[in-house]
């Protein structure tokens, strides 16, 4: 396993060097961005079983503030990052308190009605840009604008936050916070029997959740540079993350990544054959993922793999006997 | 008294399924409760882990007052319980159920690793310890629930029908364990239907019927008492006439 982590880690730092071009820079930001975002929500739909479809409003959030403290003051949009993930945390913590008490599916409907709110006042709202959306610095004023004409640097920085995060799931997965997350996601009654606090904990992964949703969305920001309602409070923001991470397989370490290393290269293929009516395909793509999922295999790729691994084991061991 | 309980009544809308349950539990004790189904055996018990809140009435636990607290401060308190239906984490191992209640006292890692493992190895499930729960049928079910609330290191442990739907190979087994639980000083309060096990093990039962305590006693004593055989066995005798 140690040895896994290693040869991802290589091959990310190396990509770079041996995919060359636009194209290819491009699709490694993406793919690590898209990364990013899943295992955000991961740590509350996956590990902690509460399945929102509404981790939008802090993606947009995240991605609006670098660009409005631009807009508005002229301020290098990183000192946006922080704030946008102060206001994600506050926005987490308000919706949190009545979202949770409601489970399962009444629960994901929930979100989905916050998201769609937050993105049609958004829409709405000239002091953030309305329909039309918000700009960043079209020139690099200074190095702190982080505007660079390759993809390169992104890269970089999106695998630094990637690298922490996954750094960051793991260590609570390890301990009393993943084991309760866990429990909680297998049967809340149950958990409260052996003094699980479920609130309190489902409220720490809300948080964790937001706050690392916040940032993908900023660094989108930082990327980009440009930002319109239906592209970061979008509904279809949401289902990306949960297509993603659960491509790969929800509540594992891995699974985020490994979802993204499939879904970003599909997308930017059928973008790039079909071109903008390309997207739509995207769409009707998702949609036989998430039936496929559903069918066939609810713990994703990795859970597949270790029935595969498991059943060849087995047969190794009856041929061995 | 380890737990008091006090004219505890639970209504659902206009109906009431317990009406004025009393109950006194020494520390050491084991008392069960029998009675018809829908009695108000599992209502009264759902009161006393906390899952329930009454509609009147008074719970005490070693002391302090525990009637509208959460399941998770009963826990806190030392007030475990199981359920009619096993609630093992499926998709987890055998000792990381156990680890969740061991984290209760032990918040470390290591520890709770260490205290969760010694349960496991008392409950006689080592040997299946990495398999996860869903790999067991439901004695194994039952017995992990055993484990896990012991691992939270309770005080008082509520059994509801811990013993149903095994065969008696099983019931002996089961039957062994909660005399060891018993063992190690932990006060219990076990629902249940078979008489063969409450006979065995309680010193002491809580008849209920029609939503009231109808008699308590010592088992024996209780078999032959008028109201309860009226409550178990008059309604078969009348059915039998009927039909």
């Amino acid at each position: 396993m140690r040895w896994g982590w290693l040869a991802i880690a290589v091959a990310l730092l190396l990509y770079p060097w041996i995919l060359t071009g636009p194209f290819y820079e491009r699709m490694g930001a993406d793919l690590l961005l898209a990364a990013i975002a899943a295992a955000a929500w991961n740590i509350l739909g996956g590990y902690a079983g509460q399945i929102s479809v509404g981790h939008a409003v802090f993606y947009g959030i995240g991605a609006y503030v670098p660009l409005l403290v631009y807009t508005h003051w002229q301020l290098p949009p990183v000192l946006g990052i922080p704030a946008g993930i102060l206001v994600s945390l506050a926005v987490a913590a308000v919706i949190g308190v009545p979202t949770f008490r409601l489970q399962g599916h009444y629960f994901s409907m929930a979100t989905i009605a916050v998201a769609e709110l937050v993105r049609i006042v958004v829409g709405n709202w000239d002091f953030v840009g309305a329909a039309i959306g918000l700009m960043g610095p079209a020139v690099p004023r200074s190095l702190l604008d982080l505007s660079f004409k390759s993809a390169v640097p992104y890269y970089y920085i999106f695998l630094a936050v990637l690298a922490a995060i996954l750094a960051l799931t793991a260590h609570l997965e390890r301990g009393r916070m993943g084991y309760y997350w866990r429990a909680i996601r297998a049967g809340e009654r149950a958990a409260r029997s052996l003094g699980v606090p479920v609130r309190r904990y489902k409220l720490w992964a809300l948080l964790l959740s937001a706050g690392f949703t916040s940032l993908a969305g900023s660094l989108y920001a930082l990327m980009v540079g440009f930002v319109d309602p239906e592209s970061a409070f979008g509904i279809l923001v949401s289902v990306e993350m949960i297509i993603t991470a659960a491509l790969g397989g929800v509540g594992t370490l891995l699974g985020p990544l490994l979802g993204a290393a499939i879904l970003v290269p599909l997308k930017a293929t059928t973008n790039s054959l079909f071109g903008g009516g390309g997207s739509g395909l995207t769409y009707i793509l998702y949609g036989g993922i998430i039936l496929l999922l559903a069918r066939f295999e609810p713990g994703g790729l990795i859970e597949l793999s270790r029935r595969i691994a498991t059943r060849s084991l087995k047969k190794a061991k009856a041929r061995a006997a | 008294m380890l737990l008091e309980a006090h004219q505890v009544s639970r209504a659902f809308g206009s109906f009431l399924a317990l009406s004025g349950a009393e109950l006194e539990l020494a520390e050491g004790e084991i008392v069960g409760l029998i009675g018809p189904n829908g009695a108000g055996k599992s209502t009264f018990f759902n009161c006393l882990s906390g899952d329930l809140q009454p509609t009147s009435g008074r719970i005490l636990f070693a002391g302090s007052e525990v009637t509208r607290a959460t399941p998770e401060a009963h826990a806190r308190l030392g007030i475990g319980r199981t359920f009619q239906v096993p609630a093992t984490f499926e998709e987890m191992s055998i000792l990381d159920n156990v680890m969740v209640g061991a984290f209760l006292r032990h918040p470390a890692r290591g520890e709770a690793r260490e205290a969760a493992r010694r349960i496991v190895e008392f409950a006689g499930l080592d040997r299946l310890r990495d398999q996860p729960a869903r790999s067991l049928g439901t004695p194994g079910r039952k017995r992990l629930e055993i484990a896990r609330v012991l691992a939270s290191e309770p005080r008082l442990i509520l059994l509801d029908e811990a013993l149903a739907g095994l065969n008696p190979v099983e019931i002996q087994e089961a039957i062994a364990l909660v005399r060891r639980i018993h063992a190690r000083g932990i006060t219990l309060v076990i629902v249940e239907h078979i008489m063969e096990v409450i006979l065995s093990l309680t010193g002491r039962v809580l008849v209920f019927n029609q939503g009231r305590t109808i008699a308590s006693g010592k088992p024996r004593d209780i078999v032959d008492h008028p109201a309860v055989i009226e409550a178990y066995l008059g309604q078969r005798r009348q059915r039998r006439r009927r039909e």
